[in-house]
C-alpha cells in the first residue's frame, strides 16, 4: 500500500479541510445543536446529586446522598432494586439474543417471499404496542377472574393462579410478555446480517455434505456472532433503564421481585419530590451501566482482538 | 439670643413631627398599598376547578367582570397536580394561590412555603360564618392557619346493590357480622342469578389507600385499626404495630380467602372498580360520598336498569371517614397576601355574588335562574349533561350561605347526609421535611405488607415480623419527628 504522506496538523489546513467539506457541516449543523441542547447541555443537571434539592430547600450536602442510599435508611430498598434490575435486564438480554437469533435464522429459512413479508410482520407488530396496552392485554387474559388462561385452567379442574400477583410467577411472567413484544423488532438487524453473509460459503458446505443444521453451526453462527457481540454491548449499557415494561405490570405484593432501580428513582425523585436523591440514583445508574459497556467491550478485545470503540 | 433660641428649638420639634408624622402617612401608605387590589391572581388548581375544554375561560372572564382581576389559572392534569406544583415550587415558579389536600398541605405547611392566614382569618367575616369551627382546627398546624377550606374535605361511603338486597329481604347491615352475612348471600345466592365466581361480593382499589388516610376504603374491616401513625394514649405510635391491626388482617385475610372480597383487589384501579360496578357484577363498593351516587346509579343503570345503588349507615365496630379539607393557600411568594386573601378568599367566599361565582359560575353561561331558582345548563364539554358545578361543590359548603338552589338529585343528599352522620372528622397529619421525605416510602411498605398478608402469602404474625424489620429505620425515624412536630 501506499504509504500516507505525513502532514502536519495546523490550523490553517483544518480550516481549508472544513470550508472545503462545508455542506457536509452544514448538514451536520442541527444534529450538533440538537445532542448539545438537549443530550450534553442536561447532564450539567447531574450536579443536583450532590445537593440536598425538594421543594423546601437547596443545599449543598456532597456525598451525603449517595451515602444514603448505599447505607443509609434507604439502602435495603435500593440495592434490592439494583439486584432486581440486573437480574430482570441480564435474563431478559440473554433470552431476547437467544430467540432473535433462532426467529431470525428460522425466518432466513422461509422461501416464500410473501409469507416470510405476512410471518415478519406479524412478529414485528407487538413492538409498536404501548406498554400501558400491552400491561391491560395481559392483565385482562392473566386474570383469576375470567381471564382466559384461569378459564382454561378452571375448565380442566386446576385451582386458579393470580399470576401477576404471586412473586414466583410474576417475574416468568414479565420476561414472558418482554419477549413476546421485543423479539420480532429484535430479528431485524440479525435477519440483515444473515442477508450479508457470502452464499458461497453454504454451497460449498452443501458440496462437502453438510446438512442445514451444521451450516448454521459452521457458517451462520459464527458469520454472525460479530453482530452478535455489537447488539449484545450495545444493549448492555440499557441494562438499568428497564422502568415503563416493569411500572405498568407491577403491584404492592410483589414489589420484593419487581422494584428496579427506575421505578425506585422515579418514585423518590418525582413522586416524593426528592430531586437530589432521585439524580443521585439516576447518576448511579449512569456509572454502572458505563461500566458494563467498557468492561464487555474490553473482554470482547481480548477474546476476540476488536472492540467496538 | 433667646429668640433665636426659641427658634432653634421651635424648628427641631417641628422636624420631629414631620418625621413621626411622615411615618404615619408611610405607614398609612403602606397599609393602603398593602390591600391596593392587585391587577392579577395567578392560581394553580387540580382538576376539579373547570377545565379549559369545559368553560374554565368563563370563569376566568366572569371572575375579571366582577373584580376587574385578571385570574391566571395553571392547571396540570390532575393526576400529575402534585408532581408540576412540587417542582413548581422547586424551580421557584410559584403562584400567588395554590390548591393543596390535606397531605400536601401539612407538609407545605410546616415547611414555610406557605403564608400565615391565622390573623387575616380571625379579622376576616368568614370566621363568624363558619358551619363547624372543628373544620378549622383540624386545619391548623402548630395552632396557626396555613389555608382556607372552600368545600368540606368529604370521605367515601359504602354503597350496596339495593336491589340484591331487596330481592334477599335483607336490611342493610349494622354489624360485621350481618355485613360479612350479606357478602355471602351476594356470592352463593346471587340475586340477579349470577355464579358464585362471577360475582364479586366487594371490590376496592387495593388493600391500601395511596395516600393519608390509608384506611379510607375497607371500613368494614379495618375498623378500630389504621396502618397510619395514631396517637394511643397520647403517644404516637405505627399503626401496624397495634393489636387491633392483627384483628384487621385476620378479616381481611379471611373474606379475601373465601371469595367475599374482589381476587383482583391487589391490582386494581378505582377506574377498574368502578367498571367492575358499572357491569353488574359487585355488590358492595366503598366509594365517595355525594354526587358519586349519582353518577354510579346513572352508569350502572345503563347496563341494568333495574339496579339500585344504596348508600348504607356506617356499621357499629367503625365510622366513616371525614378528610382534612382540600384548602386554598397563599404562597409566601406572593407579593400582596392581604389583597389576595381580600379580593380571592373573601370574595370567592362572601356568602353573595362571590360565592355564587365560585359554585355556579356565571349567569347565562353556566346557570340560569328559573321560577327563582339556580339551575345548571348544559356544560360546554358535553351539552348533553349538564354542569354540576363551577369550582365550589354546592353540597359541600364550609361557611354559611343560602344559595337560590336545591340539589335536583336526592341520591347525592342523601347519601352525604349518611355519610356525614355517621363520619368523623381526621385532622391533618403532622409533617416536617423528614416526615414527607420518609412516609411516602414507608406507606409503600405497609402497603406490601397488608397485601402480602391478606392475600396469603404470609401468616400475620410471619407479615408484621418481616414489616417490623424493614420498615423499624423509617418508623423510628418518623416517630422521632413526630414526637417533636406533634407532641
Amino acid at each position: 500500500m501506499f504509504p500516507m504522506k505525513k502532514r502536519t496538523l495546523t490550523l490553517s489546513w483544518v480550516m481549508k479541510k472544513m470550508y472545503h467539506d462545508r455542506m457536509y457541516y452544514l448538514m451536520f449543523l442541527p444534529v450538533f445543536v440538537f445532542a448539545l441542547l438537549f443530550c450534553y447541555l442536561p447532564m450539567v443537571g447531574v450536579l443536583l446529586a450532590f445537593f440536598d434539592f425538594t421543594p423546601f430547600k437547596f443545599k449543598f450536602v456532597g456525598l451525603a446522598n449517595f451515602m444514603d442510599l448505599f447505607f443509609g435508611i434507604r439502602s435495603v430498598n435500593f440495592w434490592r432494586s439494583v439486584y432486581n434490575t440486573l437480574f430482570l435486564s441480564l435474563s431478559n438480554l440473554a433470552l431476547g439474543t437467544i430467540l432473535a437469533v433462532s426467529i431470525a435464522l428460522l425466518l432466513n429459512e422461509i422461501e416464500q417471499k410473501k409469507f416470510k413479508a405476512f410471518v415478519q410482520s406479524v412478529l414485528y407488530l407487538p413492538h409498536f404496542l404501548s406498554w400501558v396496552v400491552v400491561a391491560s392485554i395481559f392483565t385482562i387474559i392473566l386474570s383469576p377472574q375470567g381471564g382466559l388462561i384461569n378459564n382454561i385452567f378452571a375448565f380442566l379442574g386446576k385451582e386458579r393462579i393470580y399470576f401477576l400477583a404471586e412473586e414466583k410467577w410474576w417475574t416468568p411472567i414479565y420476561l414472558f410478555v418482554s419477549r413476546w413484544k421485543e423479539t420480532g423488532w429484535g430479528t431485524i438487524i440479525y435477519l440483515a446480517a444473515l442477508s450479508g453473509i457470502n452464499p458461497e460459503l453454504y454451497e460449498a458446505a452443501e458440496i462437502d455434505g453438510a446438512g442445514k443444521w451444521k451450516q448454521a453451526l459452521y457458517i451462520t453462527l459464527p458469520s454472525l456472532l460479530p453482530t452478535i457481540i455489537i447488539v449484545f454491548v450495545l444493549n448492555l449499557g440499557k441494562v438499568l433503564n428497564i422502568f415503563e415494561s416493569v411500572f405498568v405490570l407491577m403491584n404492592p405484593n410483589v414489589l420484593k421481585v419487581s422494584d428496579v432501580v427506575s421505578v425506585f428513582a422515579y418514585r423518590t425523585g418525582i413522586q416524593q419530590a426528592n430531586y437530589g436523591m432521585g439524580t443521585a440514583i439516576g447518576l448511579f445508574k449512569s456509572l454502572i451501566g458505563m461500566s458494563l459497556v467498557l468492561i464487555t467491550n474490553k473482554i470482547n478485545e481480548r477474546i476476540r482482538g476488536s472492540s467496538i470503540f | 439670643m433667646i429668640h433665636k433660641r426659641f427658634l432653634a428649638i421651635t424648628i427641631a420639634v417641628a422636624l420631629v413631627a414631620s418625621i413621626f408624622s411622615s411615618c404615619s402617612q408611610g405607614e398609612t401608605a403602606a397599609k393602603a398599598k398593602k390591600v391596593e387590589k392587585p391587577t392579577s391572581i395567578s392560581l394553580m388548581v387540580d382538576g376539579t376547578f373547570l377545565p379549559k375544554e369545559n368553560g374554565q375561560d368563563i370563569l376566568v372572564e366572569g371572575y375579571k367582570a366582577l373584580t376587574g382581576i385578571e385570574l391566571v389559572v395553571n392547571q396540570p392534569a390532575h393526576n400529575e397536580y402534585y408532581q408540576k406544583l412540587n417542582l413548581a415550587f422547586s424551580t421557584g415558579d410559584v403562584p400567588d394561590v395554590v390548591l393543596l389536600g390535606s397531605y400536601a398541605y401539612a407538609s407545605y405547611g410546616a415547611n414555610g412555603s406557605l403564608y400565615d392566614l391565622t390573623e387575616l382569618y380571625e379579622k376576616s367575616s368568614l370566621k363568624d360564618r363558619v358551619k363547624d369551627p372543628a373544620i378549622i382546627e383540624a386545619l391548623k398546624i402548630n395552632g396557626r392557619l396555613y389555608g382556607i377550606p372552600y368545600e368540606r374535605g368529604n370521605g367515601t361511603v359504602t354503597y350496596v346493590r339495593g336491589d340484591w338486597l331487596e330481592k334477599l329481604g335483607l336490611q342493610p347491615p349494622t354489624n360485621y357480622d350481618e355485613f360479612i352475612n350479606m357478602l355471602r348471600l351476594f356470592k352463593n345466592k346471587n340475586p340477579d342469578g349470577l355464579k358464585p365466581d362471577k360475582v364479586i361480593p366487594l371490590t376496592a382499589a387495593g388493600l391500601v389507600n395511596s395516600e393519608y388516610p390509608l384506611d379510607i376504603y375497607l371500613r368494614e374491616f379495618y375498623q378500630d385499626a389504621s396502618p397510619d401513625f395514631i396517637k394511643k394514649d397520647g403517644k404516637w405510635i405505627d399503626g401496624m404495630s397495634d393489636p387491633a391491626m392483627v384483628a384487621a388482617l385476620k378479616r381481611m385475610r379471611d373474606a379475601y380467602a373465601e371469595g367475599l372480597i374482589d381476587k383482583e383487589i391487589i391490582t386494581n384501579k378505582t377506574s377498574t372498580c368502578r367498571d367492575k360496578f358499572y357491569s353488574g357484577v359487585v355488590g358492595v363498593f366503598n366509594y365517595w360520598a355525594g354526587t358519586w351516587n349519582r353518577n354510579l346509579a346513572l352508569n350502572i343503570e345503563k347496563n341494568n336498569p333495574q339496579a339500585k345503588v344504596t348508600p348504607i349507615p356506617a356499621i357499629k365496630e367503625t365510622k366513616y371517614i371525614e378528610r382534612p379539607a382540600t384548602v386554598i393557600a397563599i404562597t409566601k411568594n406572593c407579593k400582596n397576601p392581604e389583597a389576595v386573601f381580600k379580593y380571592f378568599f373573601e370574595f370567592l367566599l362572601d356568602g353573595d355574588k362571590g360565592q355564587t361565582f365560585a359554585t355556579f359560575g356565571v349567569e347565562g353561561k353556566t346557570y340560569e335562574i328559573k321560577d327563582g331558582m339556580i339551575q345548571f345548563l348544559p356544560s360546554v364539554q358535553d351539552p348533553a349533561k349538564p354542569f354540576v358545578k363551577a369550582w365550589f361543590s354546592p353540597e359541600l359548603p364550609v361557611f354559611d350561605w343560602n344559595p337560590a338552589w336545591k340539589p335536583t338529585d336526592e341520591r347525592i343528599t342523601n347519601s352525604l347526609a349518611i355519610f356525614q352522620k355517621d363520619a368523623v372528622s381526621y385532622k391533618v397529619f403532622p409533617s416536617s421535611d423528614t416526615i414527607s421525605q420518609l412516609l411516602p416510602e414507608l406507606n409503600t411498605i405497609k402497603a406490601n405488607y397488608v397485601t402480602k398478608i391478606v392475600y396469603g402469602t404470609l401468616s400475620i404474625e410471619e407479615g408484621l415480623a418481616q414489616y417490623q424489620k424493614d420498615a423499624q429505620k423509617y418508623v423510628e425515624a418518623i416517630l422521632a419527628e413526630l414526637a417533636k412536630v406533634a407532641p
